[in-house]
């Protein structure tokens, strides 16, 4: 405030004294008090202006409002709710209405929210290095038009990611009619390429498979990760897990992963076998051949086969229950054979249009754009909110390209590395100021609108193609309308746009099944053996394909296996490793025949022999303070022709060693795992009795009893549906304003997670449980502290009293589960990373959680001001609160339930009943420390005939 | 003693005999000996004195920067970390108070005791004493998140109507240092006021005949005032045993009173009174040597005494190689997995140079101390002493690291990597240490005159 009022009062001195002669001093003042206005936007306005007598309808202070929307992945929508606090969108949620969401969210959900408020975002237009205003570039833009418009815009190209969006390919379709010449290209990292041809090649036709997992009791998967990151993952993680709940063997879905490197679907499978990814084809073959289809003969490893023959045989045990599906990394015709498989095994999968309609490949959509611009057919070029400089093969040369163009225009998020090389880049509008719509990956469509007006002077894809169609006028709101106006029943368009709103999804608007023709079997050769390595690429888990690699909630989001964090590396076999002589932070070269990168190596056990593999979205150059410069491009790597696996790469070491940043994993086990992390068998649980000590027993203490006469929170984390997503650690992190510590201090051990997932193998094989405060009924932290800021409450709850806090630490270091976490510095307080303490990131803090000053523990609190919001709805309605009121942050993101959280007084609480289930454990429970927090092992369901 | 045992035999002769030189055995000679440094200081050349002034002001002043850079920044400049959040503050402050214990140990407990040769040692100890447990103080407040609170810690009347949490260790220690710190101050004024009078009476310029006589508070030597000296004196030496072995049971409690593998220990309290003698006496050792070497102090602190303190040490050494071998076989008989699990830690983990620092100096190196020629040459001792106050460091700051960074729970475990910032308290430590004492030995006598005067006088007049 203080600011913006001498920033109104400052200008006018100023240019009395100087006689409107303004100097350096003077000018830069203005300028930023101008700024700080417009920022700030709290400074009250030159005209008169009059206070609401009353409210507006809807907004009560302090009372978050929650609006439904859409955001996209890979041009996918996963709906969502966000929670408005007095107009700033503070929280994402799942909304359960939608097919791809479920009510749950995963880690690029639950971090947009910051990157709305990312001081880095581009705020102007910019054209070389002048920022202009938009009248410029709309000035530019129609005397360009003008020219295109007299060739039948011969010379326009639109280069776009993936569009589901109805409304804008609507737009783009209105344009390509007024302009027949001009040419749209779509190109986004995640492509769906071979996914795509293999349907070509089996049936003749584009289609998309919609596996239905929880029809599915055997899944064989090549090198395929249904639950990995993606705009997929929430719903097939929960129809997964879901499918796995039953103590029944013949209703568990039992899952056989192929794979070179670690996925998540891969360390939940019951079964895993690491194979180079080159050779999973003849896996493929060797099931078909199994399963009586006419192949050519494949040879494997004899465990390979081993593998192939028991999970083949476990598929034509279950026909109609079965399927086997290939992963985006695997060829074209490995996909049409899964297809001939499944047909055969009847297997419960539908298929539907593609979602997105271009015919072309993503690569071919992206040669094409070369050659064009190459040939100079493309005079005018707009980039709608896609980076090819960064992301296309270096082989086709885009980037230089583009710069060549005599016309481009970037809009985007960020002035990335493609904005550097246009004439012009336009700032987008985040999707949280936007109107649109999306489709999700079944085509599901949901309305996306707005939570705030655009921070900055922003503007929409809509609002880009509504000027390249040489209107000024139309916004996206009415656009969006316009699409859908046809949908609504007749002459009842508001209602139903109230109501489509509100839901956040049109109903019945998921795509139609189609029915398939009889798949045909491909051409399909075996692989021969090689001794080279094959590169195989992913998405990254925390930063995707690097778009919100400015994201600092991501960047410090611990990967799933190797828990690393602000980076990421070459992951390679212990073999391999030993074989070379590298150890972890390593520096190595990979060097293919066209491109060559430095990377650090992780080893991992469970990789592949033969196999290493890295993830896209790092080394960004134009993204931002966070981003830039973190990790190691593997999009350096890629070439048109092989965008995901490429083989005979070089490796060779360079000699230096650079710390890998992880927040676990600093040790070796020494057996101590198979209590913490127990792991049990469906046949265990068969046995019908309790498996581990009970969590109720009652050691004995010196202490008094604590008498819970009211509530008695408590939280039961199912570590089989655990997949090791995050989803939890960065709904926690924006729930509760958990800071950011950054690469220096994570380098010394200082991430402040209230959330962990912990992380350990047993017997080669990886298992995730999430770790948050234990709420012990004993608990160690409490009789330590010498100021009583670390105290028990009637509800059970062990509470943090931060203003009371002098930070001995005595109570993290007596914490057995070492959950605490101390404000070493003033990470949310004046010390922050990066730019993260700029004024505007405080619109994302939760006003309901304190933000911690230097020199304080603080940890997990069970969400106490969700307990305190039902609370007070409980007493204003005159009754207790109910089983399910109280949601927990962690719990509404998990995307397949494993997060449970009620009150152990109350008898029907679901808490109740999975706590007394035969595999629920207490962790480090014969401490006696009664810990509230507890849990049910890990259950897998291992094929006899692969265990014995 | 009796003239009687100095006739039977060499074995054993005589206290004054065994314990002074032949300069010093008239009560004249002593005076003179000692309050020589502060009367007539123009004889001394000072140059070593001014060397060391010199270097232990500097390391102050690197203490004075690494405090003041620490409230600034806060405690992130040191090494600690989400699992390891105790580190060299902690070390540094038990290592501290346990060297301040030798000094009320030698007073006190060799007082009720009736060894005599504490008389010549037991002034400057009692100052090392009040100088460590100072410093040792100061830690604790400095470690804390928010110092700038650290009255919480007391039951005072507030606003909050909070009390401090009584069942923290942090709070028996609060108080445990608190008593020490008072009990040592008066105790050592208690011991010091005949020979402020002393002084007085020996002053040549009416500045410090003022200024020693007003701290004498009217002393006169006389009958009356011997008796009530000798009263108060024993009374607080009976204080100040329980109240030694207290403060360091509670120190050990710090650690005993927690959940952690390798600190859960109910040998803690025992083991940390003894290993806090033990460095604390190796500490006065070192001093000994120095005050012996700086103020030409031969015929009061003889080679007999460091052969008896080496004698001291060697006992403790085995007690402490005891402990050490009792917290092994109880991890191991115990049977907890953590406990074993710490254990091999301890002696294959990262830290395994240190622990083996740590054993090599406190339990092997001084059982050189068998050997006569060792106990009796003080270059030695002196060597020796300090390689015990290093393993005693060691021991400390391993507690911390060892059982932090390898207590349940895998996914937590990490190391400790001590920062410039943490380095720089620890040694700016040593110099105020330095500079507090040396300031010390300018201003009050250093030995104590009346207590070597009557072993003297006890030996003539029997």
């Amino acid at each position: 405030m203080s600011t913006t009022t001498r920033g109104r009062h400052q200008p006018s001195r100023e240019t009395r004294s100087s006689s409107f002669a303004l100097d350096r001093r003077a000018a830069l003042k203005l300028f930023t008090s101008g700024a700080a206005l417009a920022l700030a936007s709290c400074g009250r306005p030159a005209e008169e202006i009059v206070p609401y007598v009353e409210l507006p309808e809807r907004l009560v202070p302090g009372i978050p409002l929650r609006f439904a929307t859409a955001l996209s992945l890979a041009g996918y929508a996963r709906g969502v709710i966000v929670t408005s606090m007095e107009g700033r969108p503070i929280k994402i949620d799942g909304n359960p209405r939608h097919p791809a969401s479920l009510g749950s969210t995963d880690i690029f959900a639950e971090a947009s929210v910051l990157s709305l408020y990312d001081p880095d975002r581009s705020k102007a237009v910019r054209k070389s290095t002048y920022i202009l205003a938009w009248s410029a570039f709309e000035a530019a833009l129609l005397t360009q038009l003008e020219l295109e418009k007299s060739r039948q815009g011969a010379g326009l190209a639109i280069l776009t990611s993936r569009v589901t969006s109805p409304t804008l390919l609507g737009q783009i379709n209105a344009l390509q009619k007024a302009m027949p010449q001009a040419l749209w290209y779509r190109a986004d990292p995640v492509d769906d390429d071979a996914e795509i041809t293999g349907t070509v090649q089996a049936f003749g036709r584009r289609l998309t498979a919609v596996p239905r997992f929880t029809d599915t009791r055997v899944a064989l998967l090549l090198d395929a990760d249904p639950i990995g990151p993606g705009p997929k993952q929430i719903r097939f993680a929960r129809d997964v897990t879901g499918a796995r709940q039953s103590h029944a063997a013949e209703d568990f879905l039992r899952i056989y992963a192929v794979e070179p490197s670690w996925t998540l679907t891969g360390a939940l499978a019951d079964h895993r076998l690491p194979l180079r990814q080159d050779l999973i084809r003849n896996v493929a073959l060797a099931v078909a051949r199994e399963l009586g289809l006419t192949v050519p003969d494949a040879s494997l490893p004899d465990s390979a086969l081993n593998f192939a023959r028991a999970a083949a045989a476990d598929l034509k045990s279950r026909p109609g229950r079965a399927m086997v599906l290939a992963g985006p990394r695997q060829a074209a015709d490995v996909h049409a054979l899964c297809h001939v498989i499944n047909a055969q095994l009847h297997a419960p999968i539908d298929f539907i249009e593609p979602i997105d309609p271009m015919a072309a490949a993503h690569m071919d959509s992206l040669r094409a754009l070369a050659s064009d611009i190459h040939s100079t057919r493309t005079q005018t070029i707009i980039i709608l909110d896609a980076n090819p400089a960064y992301e296309a093969p270096d082989e086709l040369g885009l980037g230089e390209l583009i710069s060549s163009v005599p016309f481009s225009a970037h809009l985007g998020l960020y002035e990335d590395e493609t904005a550097a090389r246009c004439t012009w880049h336009l700032p987008l509008s985040h999707p949280l100021e936007s109107w649109s719509d999306l489709r999700a990956y079944d085509g599901t469509a949901g309305i996306v609108q707005p939570l705030i007006r655009p921070l900055y002077d922003t503007r929409t894809t809509h609002d880009l193609l509504a000027l390249l169609g040489g209107t000024l006028t139309t916004t996206p709101h009415d656009l969006v309308r316009a699409t859908w106006q046809s949908h609504a029943a007749a002459g009842d368009f508001t209602a139903w746009w109230r109501q489509t709103l509100q839901d956040g999804v049109i109903a019945a608007s998921a795509a139609a099944k189609v029915a398939t023709p009889p798949a045909k079997m491909p051409q399909i050769a075996p692989a021969e053996g090689t001794s080279n390595f094959t590169l195989t690429l992913a998405l990254d888990p925390s930063i995707f394909d690097g778009r919100m690699a400015n994201n600092a909630w991501l960047q410090e989001c611990p990967k799933p296996f190797t828990k690393q964090v602000w980076g990421n590396a070459l992951h390679v076999s212990p073999a391999d490793a030993k074989r070379l002589g590298l150890v972890d932070g390593d520096l190595v070269t990979l060097k293919t025949a066209h491109a060559a990168i430095d990377a650090p190596v992780v080893v991992i056990d469970g990789q592949a022999d033969g196999a290493i593999s890295g993830t896209l979205g790092y080394g960004r150059t134009h993204v931002g303070g966070i981003g830039n410069g973190v990790g190691v491009d593997f999009y350096r790597m890629r070439s048109a022709g092989a965008p995901w696996a490429i083989d005979n790469v070089e490796l060779t070491r360079v000699g230096d060693n650079q710390n890998i940043l992880r927040t676990q994993h600093f040790f070796d086990l020494a057996g101590e795992a198979k209590d913490l992390q127990p792991r049990v068998t469906l046949a265990d649980l068969a046995k019908g009795h309790a498996l581990f000590a009970s969590v109720d027993a009652n050691p004995a203490t010196l202490y008094p009893p604590h008498n819970y006469d009211t509530y008695k929170w408590a939280m039961a984390i199912d570590t089989s549906a655990c997949i090791g997503c995050n989803a939890c650690v960065v709904a926690c992190q924006a729930e509760n304003n958990v800071p950011v510590v950054g690469p220096q201090e994570i380098a010394v051990g200082r991430d402040m997670h209230w959330l962990r997932i912990d992380d350990y193998v047993i017997d080669g094989r990886p298992g995730f449980s999430p770790v948050p405060c234990m709420h012990c009924e004993h608990a160690p932290c409490e009789p330590v502290c010498p100021v009583a800021a670390s105290v028990h409450d009637s509800e059970g709850l062990n509470v943090q009293v931060y203003n009371r806090c002098v930070g001995t630490r005595f109570c993290e270091s007596n914490c057995p589960y070492k959950v605490r976490r101390f404000n070493f510095f003033g990470y949310a307080d004046g010390e922050e990373y990066g730019d993260l303490g700029a004024d505007i990131l405080k619109a994302v803090f939760n006003p309901n959680v304190t933000v911690r000053g230097r020199g304080v523990m603080e940890k997990c609190t069970y969400c106490i001001q969700r307990i305190s919001a039902a609370r007070r709805d409980a007493e204003k309605e005159n009754r207790s609160i109910r089983d399910g009121e109280v949601i927990t942050a962690c719990q509404a993101a998990c995307p397949t339930r494993a997060i449970s959280f009620g009150d152990l007084n109350n008898s029907d609480a679901h808490v109740n009943a999975l706590r007394h289930q035969p595999h629920s454990y207490a962790l480090l429970g014969h401490l006696g420390t009664r810990p509230r927090t507890t849990y049910l092992a890990r259950v897998s369901n291992p094929n006899p005939d692969l265990t014995s | 003693m009796t003239t009687a045992a100095v006739a039977t035999g060499q074995a054993m002769p005589a206290p004054a005999e065994r314990w002074t030189l032949p300069d010093a055995r008239d009560l004249e000679a002593i005076n003179r000996l000692v309050s020589a440094p502060l009367l007539e200081s123009g004889s001394w050349t000072w140059r070593a004195w001014w060397i060391g002034f010199g270097v232990s002001s500097a390391l102050t002043a690197v203490m004075a920067v690494s405090v003041l850079w620490l409230f600034l920044k806060g405690i992130g400049i040191w090494g600690v970390n989400s699992t390891i959040v105790w580190g060299f503050a902690i070390a540094n402050y038990v290592w501290w108070i346990g060297i301040g214990n030798a000094g009320t140990l030698i007073s006190s407990m060799l007082l009720l005791m009736r060894q005599k040769w504490r008389a010549s040692t037991n002034r400057f100890a009692e100052a090392m004493t009040l100088f460590a447990a100072t410093i040792a103080g100061i830690f604790p407040i400095l470690h804390l998140g928010r110092p700038l609170y650290f009255y919480w810690l007391m039951p005072y009347p507030n606003t909050m109507t909070v009390w401090p949490q009584w069942r923290s260790a942090l709070i028996w220690d609060f108080w445990a240092i608190l008593s020490y710190i008072l009990f040592s101050i008066i105790f050592w004024y208690v011991g010091l006021i005949p020979d402020l009078a002393t002084i007085r009476d020996r002053a040549k310029t009416p500045l410090k005949r003022t200024i020693y006589g007003a701290l004498a508070l009217g002393w006169r030597g006389s009958a009356r005032h011997w008796r009530a000296y000798e009263i108060l004196h024993l009374t607080l030496a009976c204080l100040g045993v329980p109240l030694v072995v207290s403060l360091h049971s509670v120190v050990g409690m710090d650690f005993a009173a927690s959940l952690m593998p390798g600190w859960q220990e109910t040998i803690f309290p025992p083991y940390f009174v003894v290993g806090a003698m033990y460095s604390g006496f190796a500490m006065v050792v070192c001093l000994a040597a120095l005050v012996r070497w700086g103020f030409r102090m031969q015929a009061l602190i003889t080679i007999n005494h460091f052969e008896v303190m080496a004698k001291i040490m060697l006992a403790a050494a085995i007690i402490m190689g005891l402990s050490y071998a009792t917290e092994w076989f109880m991890a191991w008989y115990g049977g907890e997995l953590a406990d074993r699990n710490f254990v091999v830690f301890e002696f294959t983990g990262a830290y395994w140079p240190m622990f083996a620092g740590l054993l090599l100096g406190n339990v092997v190196v001084p059982q050189a101390f068998w050997l006569r020629a060792v106990r009796r040459n003080v270059v030695l001792v002196f060597i020796i002493a300090v390689a015990i106050n290093i393993g005693m460091w060691l021991e400390r700051i391993l507690i911390i690291w060892n059982t932090l960074s390898h207590d349940y729970l895998p996914s937590a475990w990490r190391l400790f990597f001590p920062t410039i910032w943490d380095w720089a308290l620890l040694i700016g430590s040593l110099g105020l240490f330095a500079l507090m004492f040396l300031i010390f030995v300018r201003l009050v006598p250093i030995v104590s005159m009346h207590e070597v005067r009557r072993l003297v006088a006890e030996e003539a007049g029997s």
